[in-house]
C-alpha cells in the first residue's frame, strides 16, 4: 500500500551501536548461507571456502547482541526483558510476530545456536579431517540449510524492523528487507573473498564468489530502484538527498560487484598460485568497496529517517 | 468590583477593558467562559454571551473572545465616550433606571462650564481645579439640590452630559482610538440592545486603564456607560475592577493608602480640630429628601468606633476620643511622592515589605537613585529582590552606595494562615500551607516587635509626641506574637457595654461604647466565630445557592455585611420587582426584600412614598453621572497621554490632562519625557500568564515557561527594521532603556489615529537583576527592567503612574 | 466536579481548544505532580518555551499564532491556536504494537500505560508513536509519556493537569460522557457559524478512536496532527517488508545456486 504519509513522529536515536548491528547480523547471516549453498550446491573443491564463511559468521554474530545491548537505555540488567515480559501477574514469554523486533530477537537467539554448532562443526572437519563434521553427511546438510533460512531472516528483518515503524522513509517503503538481505549476501561474498588469503585452499571459490556477489549487487540495484520509487512517491525523498555521499559509495560498491558477472574470464587462471596476487589484489580493492557499501546503505537509511 | 467573579457567569456581554484576564485572572476567567458556553445568555436571542476585548494586543484574552478590537493606549475615554454618546442619540438608555437611579435629573450650578478641554475653574499656576462650580443648582428653602425629572432643562446633569458626548462622533472615536469606524459600529451595535430591562452587560477592567495619567476618568466613563444602561446594582452587570495581588482588595480596604483611613474613611486633614471638623470636611451631605446618605449620617460613628478601638481607655469624650492622636499630613503621600522625596535626600529611611520598589517602578533608574539616597533601607521578604539587591545591582559600584541595607526574612503568605480578599469583595480565611522556612518571622510579628522596641525608646527617652505611641491598645495573648483570627477578631469591632462582637457597622456609635478596626468588616466575626472560614460552597448548590444565581452566601464571607452585588437595590424596579425576573437580585416579596443580602433596610416598602432612594451610600441617593468627587472634572474627558506620539484631536491646545501631577518639575528638575521626534513609537508594559510580577524569577518551573525578557515588535515595522524573532533589540525612552529579544508578531499592529500611522510595541514587566534568568545571563539582566522606561507622572486624582502609555525608540543590537 | 472513577471503565480527556487560554496550568500541574523537573530553560522565540512533548513534558500547550493583520478580529480561538497536546492513549497504540518487551499496557482505565520496570529502553515505541509523544528519560534509560496520572486514578482523582485547567479545555471523564459533551459543543460552534471547528479521534477514524480526543479550530495537519488517511499502525508494513525479503530471498538463493552451481572442475 502507498500512502502519502505525513510524519510527526520524533526519531529514536538509533545511531552508530544500531548501524553496526544491522552490518554484522548481514555480514554473520550471509556469510552463514553462502556457506551452505556453496557446501550444498559447489563442488568439492568450494569446501573451504565454505568452512571459511562458517568461521566468519561466529564472530560476527556474537557482536550482535552486545551491540545492540549496548544501545538498550537500560542495557546489561534488562536485555532479557525483550525475551521475558515482566509484567506483574503477566509473566511469561515475550513473542509478538507483528513485532519485527520482538521476533528478531529470538531468531538472533537461534541462529546464534545454529552458527555456534557449524562453526563447532566446520573447527571438527579442520582438525579431526572429519570429511562429515559432528553431525553427519545427511542431518548436517538439513541442519545448515534450516540455519540459512534462519540466516536469511536474519539478513532481512532489520529492514522490515524499520519500516514497521512510522517514521518518514522507513515506513515508506516495503523495499528494506530485501534491500539489506541483498546487500548483505554481497557483502558477505566480499569478506570471504577477502579472507580467501588466510586460506589459499580457498581461492577455488573466488571466481563463483565474485560472479555471485555480481548477481547479488544487480538484485540490490533493482531493489534500490524500488526503494527510491516508493519513497519518493511518499514524499519522502526530500529526507534522503542530504546522504547523497553515502548513496554514491553504495553504487560504486554495486558496480564493483557487477564487475565479476562481466568479466569473470579474467579469473580462469586461478588454481596457480601464481596467478592468485593479481586478482587478490583487485579482488581486495573491490570486496573493500563492495564491504564500505554496506555499511553505507545501512547508515543512508538509519541516519535519512533521524 | 462592584459584582464578583462567579457572577460574571450571568451576563449577556462582557466588555474586557484595559485588562488581560485569561493571562492575569486565569481562575477567574473560568467564569467567562462559562457564560460564553451558556446557551441562555447572549444578546439578541442568546446562544451564548458575547465577550468584546479592546486592547493594544491581542492576547490570550482575545483568542477566546468573540471581538478582538486593536486600540490605542490611553484612549479608552474616547471608547467609551463614543458608546455614551451612541447611547444617548439614539435613545437606548435604560430611562426608567436612568430618570429615578441616577443623577441625570439633578440641576448643575450656573457657571459650570466646559471649554476647549478646561472645565470651570482651572488654575494654571497650581495645575488643579476648583470645584466650586461642579456642584448642584440647591433650592434655598430645603437646601436640596433642584431636579428636573422631564430630563429637559437645558442645565440638567442629562443634557450637559448629552452635550459633552456629543463631540464623541464615530469619526472622532476613530482618529482616537485607531479602531475603524465601521469596527465600532459593530460594537455600539451589540452595546446598545444593553439598555433593555431583560438584559445586562458587564465591564471588566484592570491596570490597563488605572495606569494612565486619565486612569481615574477612563474608569468612571465606563461606570457613566453602565449606569446609563442600568446595569450598576444588577447580577451579571456592574463596573468590575479585577485586583491585583491574591489580596490587593484587603490592601486597600485596611488603607494601604496613604489618603484614607481603614473602611475608606478619609484621613484627617489639617486644621481639623475635632471630630465634627472631619465629617463636616470628608462625609457626604443629603442632596435630596428621600436620599438616606447612610455613609454621610454614620461618618461620625465610624470613626469614634475606630478611634476607640485603637486607643482603647485613652481616647475619651473629653479628648475628642484621641482625634489628635491621627496624622493629618498637610502634602500628599502616595508611593511617587515617597521615592520623590527620597530622590531629593528627605528621606531617613524606607520599610518595604512585599514590594521591590526598584522593579516597579515608574523610571527604575530614578528609583534605585532615590533608595541610594537613603540613610537605611529595609527589605522584609522571602526572597532576594531587586531592592535588597539594589546595592550591587550590575554596573553599580556598591562603594558609592551609602544606604545600609537590611534583610529581615519574612514568611512568605503561604507560611502563613490569615485572609485574602479577593476582588469580589469575598475575604476568604486560608491556612498555613507550609511551616515557615529557617529563621523567617511572619510580618505582624515583626511589625509587633518594631513597635514594642520603639515604644521602649519612647519610654526611656521620652520624644516630641510619645502619646500616640504610648496609649495604643495592643492587647492580644502574646502582644510579641499577635495571631491573625486575633486581629481578625478585633478588625471585626465590639460593643464594650456587652462585651459582644459587633455583628452590624449600623450598630457602631460615636460615644465610644463600641469599637471597630475596619468598619466595612463588621460583622465578619460575630461572637458564633470567623465567618470567612465558611465553604458552604458547590458540594450542595440547592442549600447554598438557593436563588441559582450563586451568591453562595455561606461561602467565606464579603463586606459589606456579607453582600454579593453592591447597590443592588437598584437591580429591581421601583415597585421592588427584579428589572429582569429571570436574574433576581433583590426583590420585595410584600413584607421584606430577598435574594442577596439587601443594600437596603430590608423591609422597607418600595411604595413607601418616603422610601429611600436606591444609592443610599451616597448624599444623592442615586448614582453620579455628574460627580465632583474627582480632581481632573465632573465628566470624563479624553486627554492624550503625556507622551504620545499626535495630538489632542479634540483641543489640541489641552491636549494632555491639565491637572496630571508632573514630579520632576514640580522639584524643579526638568521634566524627563521625550517628543515623537526622538521616540517615534508607542509602548505599553503589560504581564504575562506565566510569571507573578518579579517574585516568580525565582521559581524554576515558570522561568522555564517564560525564560528570558523579550519585546513585542508589530511584524511591518519589525520587516522595515530588519528584526527577526530572537534578535536582540534595544528598547529606549527619554529615561532609559531595555536590551532584549525581540518576538515579532501580528498580534500588535499598526493604528491609524489622527489621521498619521502609529506602532505600539509592547513590553511584559517581569524581568530584572534579580533570579535564576539573571544568574543564568552574561549580563546579569544589566538592562530587563521594564521600569527602566516608564514616565514618573501620576494621574490627579490617585497619582497611579502612567505605566501604560509612553514613547520609546526601537533599534536592532 | 470529578467523577467516580471505577476500574474497568474507559476513561479520557476531551480538549476543547476553542476555550484554551494558553495559562500553561496543565503544563505545571503535571509536571508538579509526576515530579518532572522539566528541561533547561530555553527561549524558543515565541510565548511556547516548552515546544514539544517529551520525557519532561507529558503536556505541551501548542500556541500556533495565525493572527491577522486587521484591527478587528474574532478571536473564538481560530485566530491564535491554543491546545494542549497530550499522548492521546490511542485504541491502536503504535507505541504499544511494537514494544518488545510488554513494558506498553492499557490499563484498567482503558489508558496506554508504560511500565517503568518493564521498560529496557529500546525506543521502537518513539519510532512508532505517531504523535512524538514518548521520550528518553536520561536519568532512569527508560520511555516516559503521560501516565493518565495512573496512580491518581487508582486513588480515585481525577488527572491533575485536567483539575487544574481553569476553563475547563481540559475535560476528563468516562469516555462516552465526553463523546456526549464534544458533540454537543460541536453543534454548538457550527450553530455559531464557526465552521472550521471539528472534533479529532473521537470518532474510530484516527487509530480506532483516541481516549484523549480534540475539539480543533483548524486541519489536524496545521496542529502537526496526522488525519484521518495518514493515521497508520506501523504493522502495516508487516506483509509488504517481509513479502518483499522473502521474494528476495528465493532470487538471491536461485543466484547463488546458480553461481556456485557444480560445474565439475578440478
Ligand atoms: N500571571 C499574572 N497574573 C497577575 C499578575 C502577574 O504579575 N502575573 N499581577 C496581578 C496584579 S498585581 C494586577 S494589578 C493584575 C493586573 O491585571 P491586568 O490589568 O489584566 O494586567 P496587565 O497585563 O498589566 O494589563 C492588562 C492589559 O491592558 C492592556 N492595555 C494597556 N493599556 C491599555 C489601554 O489604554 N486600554 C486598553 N483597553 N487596554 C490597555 C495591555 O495590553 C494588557 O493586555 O494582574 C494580577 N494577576
Ligand atoms: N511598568 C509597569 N510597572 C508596574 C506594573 C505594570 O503594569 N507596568 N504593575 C504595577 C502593579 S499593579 C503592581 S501590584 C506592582 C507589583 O509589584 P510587587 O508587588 O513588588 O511585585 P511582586 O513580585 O508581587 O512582589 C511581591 C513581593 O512580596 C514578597 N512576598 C510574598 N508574600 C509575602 C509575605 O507574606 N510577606 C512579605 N513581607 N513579602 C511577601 C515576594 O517574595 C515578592 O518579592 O508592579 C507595578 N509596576
Ligand atoms: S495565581 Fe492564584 S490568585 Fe492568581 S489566578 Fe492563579 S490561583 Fe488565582
Ligand atoms: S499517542 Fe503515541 S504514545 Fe500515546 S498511545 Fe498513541 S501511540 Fe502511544
Ligand atoms: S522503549 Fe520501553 S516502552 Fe518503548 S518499546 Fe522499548 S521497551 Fe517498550
Ligand atoms: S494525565 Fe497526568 S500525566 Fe498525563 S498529562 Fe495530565 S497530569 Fe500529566
Ligand atoms: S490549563 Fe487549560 S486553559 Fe490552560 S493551557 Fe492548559 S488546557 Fe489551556
Ligand atoms: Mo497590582
Amino acid at each position: 500500500m502507498i500512502l502519502l504519509a505525513e510524519h510527526f513522529v520524533r526519531a529514536p536515536q538509533w545511531t552508530w551501536y544500531i548501524l553496526f548491528y544491522f552490518f554484522f547480523a548481514g555480514v554473520a547471516g550471509g556469510s552463514y548461507v553462502l556457506a551452505t549453498i556453496l557446501r550444498v550446491a559447489g563442488d568439492p573443491g568450494d569446501e573451504p571456502a565454505a568452512r571459511l564463511g562458517y568461521y566468519i559468521a561466529l564472530p560476527a554474530l556474537v557482536l550482535c547482541p552486545i551491540l545492540l545491548t549496548a544501545d538498550l537505555g537500560v542495557s546489561w540488567s534488562r536485555f532479557w526483558h525483550m525475551l521475558i515480559d515482566t509484567t506483574p501477574g503477566e509473566t511469561g514469554l515475550n513473542f509478538k510476530y507483528w513485532s519485527p523486533m520482538s521476533v528478531g530477537v529470538w531468531a538472533l537467539l537461534i541462529f546464534g545456536f545454529f552458527v555456534a554448532v557449524s562453526a563447532l562443526d566446520t573447527w571438527a572437519r579442520d582438525r579431526q579431517g572429519r570429511a562429515q563434521g559432528l553431525l553427519g553427511a545427511g542431518l548436517g546438510r538439513i541442519f545448515s540449510i534450516v540455519g540459512s533460512i534462519v540466516g536469511l531472516f536474519i539478513l532481512s528483518y532489520t529492514g522490515v524492523l524499520l519500516s514497521v515503524s512510522n517514521q518518514p522513509v522507513w515506513s515508506d517503503t516495503w523495499a528494506l528487507g530485501g534491500l539489506f538481505l541483498a546487500s548483505g549476501l554481497s557483502g558477505a561474498a566480499a569478506l570471504i573473498t577477502l579472507l580467501v588469503r588466510y586460506r589459499p585452499e580457498a581461492s577455488f571459490s573466488l571466481e563463483r564468489l565474485r560472479l555471485a556477489d555480481g548477481y547479488f549487487a544487480i538484485l540490490e540495484l533493482v531493489l534500490l530502484v524500488a526503494f527510491f520509487a516508493t519513497v519518493a512517491v511518499a514524499g519522502s525523498a526530500g529526507r534522503i538527498l542530504p546522504w547523497l555521499p553515502l548513496w554514491v559509495l553504495v553504487l560504486v560498491g554495486i558496480g564493483a560487484s557487477m564487475l565479476g558477472v562481466r568479466r569473470p574470464a579474467r579469473l580462469q587462471a586461478s588454481g596457480e598460485s601464481a596467478a592468485v596476487v593479481p586478482v587478490a589484489m583487485e579482488a581486495t580493492v573491490v570486496s573493500i568497496l563492495v564491504l564500505l557499501a554496506v555499511l553505507a546503505i545501512r547508515a543512508a537509511v538509519i541516519f535519512s529517517a533521524q | 468590583m462592584t459584582n464578583h467573579w462567579r457572577d460574571i457567569k450571568n451576563a449577556d456581554l462582557i466588555l474586557i477593558n484595559g485588562a488581560n484576564p485569561a493571562e492575569a485572572h486565569p481562575v477567574g476567567f473560568q467564569w467567562f467562559m462559562r457564560a460564553k458556553l451558556d446557551p441562555k445568555r447572549g444578546p439578541g436571542s442568546g446562544g451564548g454571551a458575547k465577550i468584546i476585548h479592546t486592547d493594544p494586543r491581542f492576547t490570550r484574552t482575545s483568542a477566546v473572545a468573540d471581538m478582538y478590537l486593536r486600540i490605542r493606549t490611553g484612549t479608552d475615554v474616547a471608547y467609551f465616550g463614543g458608546l455614551i454618546n451612541h447611547v444617548l442619540q439614539n435613545n437606548l438608555f435604560h430611562d426608567e433606571y436612568v430618570r429615578h437611579y441616577t443623577n441625570a435629573s439633578f440641576i448643575v450650578k450656573e457657571g459650570y462650564a466646559f471649554n476647549d478641554g478646561l472645565f470651570s475653574g482651572y488654575d494654571p499656576a497650581k495645575r488643579s481645579y476648583d470645584i466650586a462650580t461642579w456642584s448642584y443648582e440647591t433650592d434655598p428653602t430645603t437646601g436640596y439640590a433642584k431636579r428636573d425629572m422631564t430630563l429637559q432643562d437645558p442645565r440638567s446633569v442629562f443634557q450637559l452630559m448629552k452635550t459633552h458626548y456629543s463631540r464623541y462622533t464615530p469619526d472622532v472615536v476613530s482618529s482616537i482610538t485607531g479602531i475603524p469606524t465601521a469596527d465600532f459600529g459593530k460594537v455600539a451595535e451589540l452595546v446598545g440592545q444593553m439598555g433593555a430591562p431583560d438584559k445586562v452587560m458587564t465591564i471588566v477592567y484592570a491596570v490597563g486603564l488605572t495606569q494612565h495619567t486619565t486612569g481615574g476618568q477612563l474608569i468612571r466613563s465606563g461606570s457613566l456607560l453602565q449606569l446609563l444602561l442600568g446595569n450598576i446594582g444588577r447580577p451579571g452587570g456592574g463596573m468590575n475592577a479585577e485586583r491585583g495581588h491574591a489580596n490587593i482588595q484587603g490592601n486597600t480596604d485596611h488603607a494601604i493608602s496613604w489618603d484614607i483611613l481603614p473602611g475608606y474613611l478619609k484621613i484627617p486633614a489639617p486644621g481639623q480640630k475635632n471630630r465634627d471638623d472631619y465629617v463636616a470636611q470628608s462625609a457626604s451631605k443629603k442632596q435630596d429628601p428621600n436620599s438616606w446618605n447612610f455613609f454621610g449620617l454614620n461618618y461620625k460613628k465610624f470613626l469614634t468606633s475606630t478611634l476607640k478601638g485603637w486607643f482603647g481607655n485613652a481616647a475619651t469624650k473629653a479628648n475628642e476620643f484621641a482625634f489628635d492622636f491621627v496624622p493629618k499630613p498637610a502634602s500628599n503621600a502616595s508611593w511617587m511622592t515617597i521615592f520623590d522625596q527620597a530622590l531629593k535626600g528627605k528621606m531617613q529611611g524606607v520599610i518595604l515589605s512585599g514590594m521591590t520598589a526598584a522593579s516597579i517602578g515608574p523610571d527604575s533608574n530614578q528609583v534605585r537613585q532615590a533608595l541610594a539616597n537613603l540613610k537605611w533601607l529595609v527589605v522584609m521578604d522571602a526572597l532576594p529582590t531587586t531592592s535588597s539587591e539594589f546595592w550591587r545591582a550590575p554596573g553599580v559600584d556598591a562603594s558609592t552606595v551609602q544606604t545600609e541595607v537590611f534583610m529581615l526574612p519574612t514568611t512568605h503568605w503561604i507560611e502563613k494562615d490569615g485572609s485574602f480578599v479577593n476582588s469580589g469583595r469575598w475575604s476568604q480565611w486560608k491556612d498555613q500551607v507550609m511551616p515557615p522556612d529557617g529563621q523567617s518571622r511572619h510580618d505582624h510579628w515583626i511589625l509587633s516587635d518594631l513597635f514594642h522596641r520603639v515604644k521602649a525608646l519612647y519610654q526611656s527617652q521620652g520624644g516630641k509626641f510619645p502619646d500616640p505611641i504610648m496609649n495604643l491598645t495592643f492587647d492580644y495573648k502574646d502582644p510579641l506574637k499577635p495571631e491573625l483570627d486575633e486581629l481578625a477578631k478585633e478588625i471585626n469591632g465590639k460593643d464594650l457595654t456587652t462585651g459582644k462582637q459587633m455583628t452590624s457597622f449600623a450598630l457602631l456609635k460615636d460615644d465610644g461604647t463600641t469599637t471597630v478596626g475596619d468598619w466595612i468588616y463588621t460583622g465578619s466575626y460575630p461572637d458564633s466565630g470567623n465567618l470567612m472560614k465558611r465553604r458552604g460552597g458547590v458540594q450542595d448548590p440547592a442549600a447554598n445557592d438557593p436563588t441559582g444565581m450563586g451568591f453562595y452566601a455561606n461561602w467565606a464571607w464579603s463586606w459589606p455585611l456579607n453582600r454579593r452585588v453592591l447597590y443592588n437595590r437598584a437591580s429591581a424596579d421601583l415597585a421592588g420587582k427584579p428589572w429582569d425576573p429571570a436574574r433576581p437580585g433583590i426583590t420585595w416579596n410584600g413584607a421584606k426584600w430577598v435574594g442577596d443580602v439587601p443594600d437596603y433596610p430590608p423591609t422597607m416598602d418600595p411604595a413607601d412614598p418616603k422610601a429611600w432612594l436606591p444609592f443610599i451610600m451616597n448624599g444623592e441617593g442615586v448614582g453620579r453621572l455628574f460627580s465632583n468627587g474627582m480632581a481632573d472634572g465632573p465628566l470624563p474627558e479624553h486627554y492624550e497621554p503625556v507622551e504620545s506620539p499626535v495630538q489632542n484631536p479634540l483641543h489640541a491646545t489641552n491636549s494632555t490632562s491639565p491637572v496630571a501631577f508632573y514630579y520632576d518639575q514640580a522639584a524643579g528638575r526638568p521634566n524627563r519625557f521625550g517628543t515623537p521626534q526622538e521616540f517615534p513609537y508607542i509602548a505599553t508594559s503589560y504581564r504575562l500568564t506565566e510569571h507573578e510580577h518579579y517574585v516568580t524569577q525565582h521559581v524554576p518551573h515558570l522561568v522555564q515557561l517564560q525564560p528570558k525578557p523579550f519585546v513585542e515588535i508589530p511584524e511591518e515595522l519589525a520587516s522595515a527594521k530588519g528584526i527577526k524573532s530572537g534578535d536582540q533589540v534595544r528598547v529606549s525612552s527619554k529615561r532609559g532603556k531595555v536590551e532584549v529579544a525581540a518576538i515579532v508578531t501580528k498580534r500588535l499592529g499598526p493604528l491609524t489615529v489622527a489621521g498619521q500611522k502609529v506602532y505600539q510595541i509592547g513590553i511584559p514587566i517581569h524581568w530584572g537583576y534579580v533570579g535564576i534568568p539573571a544568574d543564568n545571563d552574561p549580563s546579569h539582566g544589566r538592562y530587563w527592567l521594564a521600569n527602566a522606561l516608564t514616565p514618573f507622572v501620576g494621574d490627579a486624582s490617585a497619582r497611579t503612574p502612567e505605566f501604560k502609555a509612553f514613547l520609546v525608540n526601537l533599534e536592532k543590537l | 466536579m470529578a467523577p467516580t472513577i471505577k476500574a474497568g471503565e474507559s476513561y479520557g480527556f476531551f480538549t476543547d481548544t476553542s476555550i484554551c487560554i494558553g495559562c500553561k496550568a496543565c503544563e505545571v500541574a503535571c509536571k508538579e505532580w509526576n515530579q518532572l523537573e522539566g528541561n533547561a530553560p530555553a527561549f524558543l522565540d515565541s510565548f511556547d518555551n516548552t515546544g514539544q512533548l517529551d520525557a519532561q513534558n507529558w503536556r505541551h500547550v501548542k500556541m500556533l499564532d495565525q493572527v491577522p493583520d486587521q484591527s478587528i478580529t474574532s478571536g473564538n480561538g481560530t485566530a491564535w491556536l491554543l491546545m494542549s497536546d497530550v499522548c492521546k492513549h490511542c485504541k491502536h497504540a503504535s507505541c504499544m504494537e511494537v514494544c518488545p518487551t510488554g513494558a506498553i499496557i492499557r490499563t484498567e482505565f482503558d489508558t496506554v500505560f508504560i511500565q517503568q520496570d518493564v521498560c529496557n529502553g529500546c525506543r521502537n515505541c518513539i519510532a512508532a508513536c505517531p504523535y512524538s509523544v514518548i521520550g528518553m528519560n536520561q536519568q532512569t534509560g527508560t520511555a516516559h509519556k503521560c501516565t493518565m496520572c495512573y496512580d491518581r486514578l487508582q486513588a480515585g482523582k481525577q488527572p491533575a493537569c485536567a483539575q487544574a485547567c481553569p476553563t475547563q479545555s481540559i475535560q476528563f471523564g468516562p469516555l462516552a460522557d465526553l463523546q456526549k459533551a464534544a458533540d454537543v459543543r460541536l453543534e454548538a460552534l457550527h450553530t455559531q457559524g464557526v465552521t472550521q471547528a471539528q472534533l479529532y479521534g473521537r470518532d474510530d477514524t484516527v487509530y480506532g478512536g483516541l481516549n484523549a480526543f480534540f475539539l480543533l479550530m483548524d486541519k489536524p495537519e496545521t496542529y502537526g496532527l496526522p488525519n484521518a488517511e495518514n493515521a497508520v499502525l506501523p504493522s502495516r508494513n508487516n506483509i509488504g517488508g517481509y513479502l518483499g525479503a522473502l521474494v528476495t530471498g528465493v532470487v538471491a538463493v536461485v543466484a547463488g545456486l546458480v553461481a556456485f552451481r557444480r560445474r565439475g572442475a578440478a
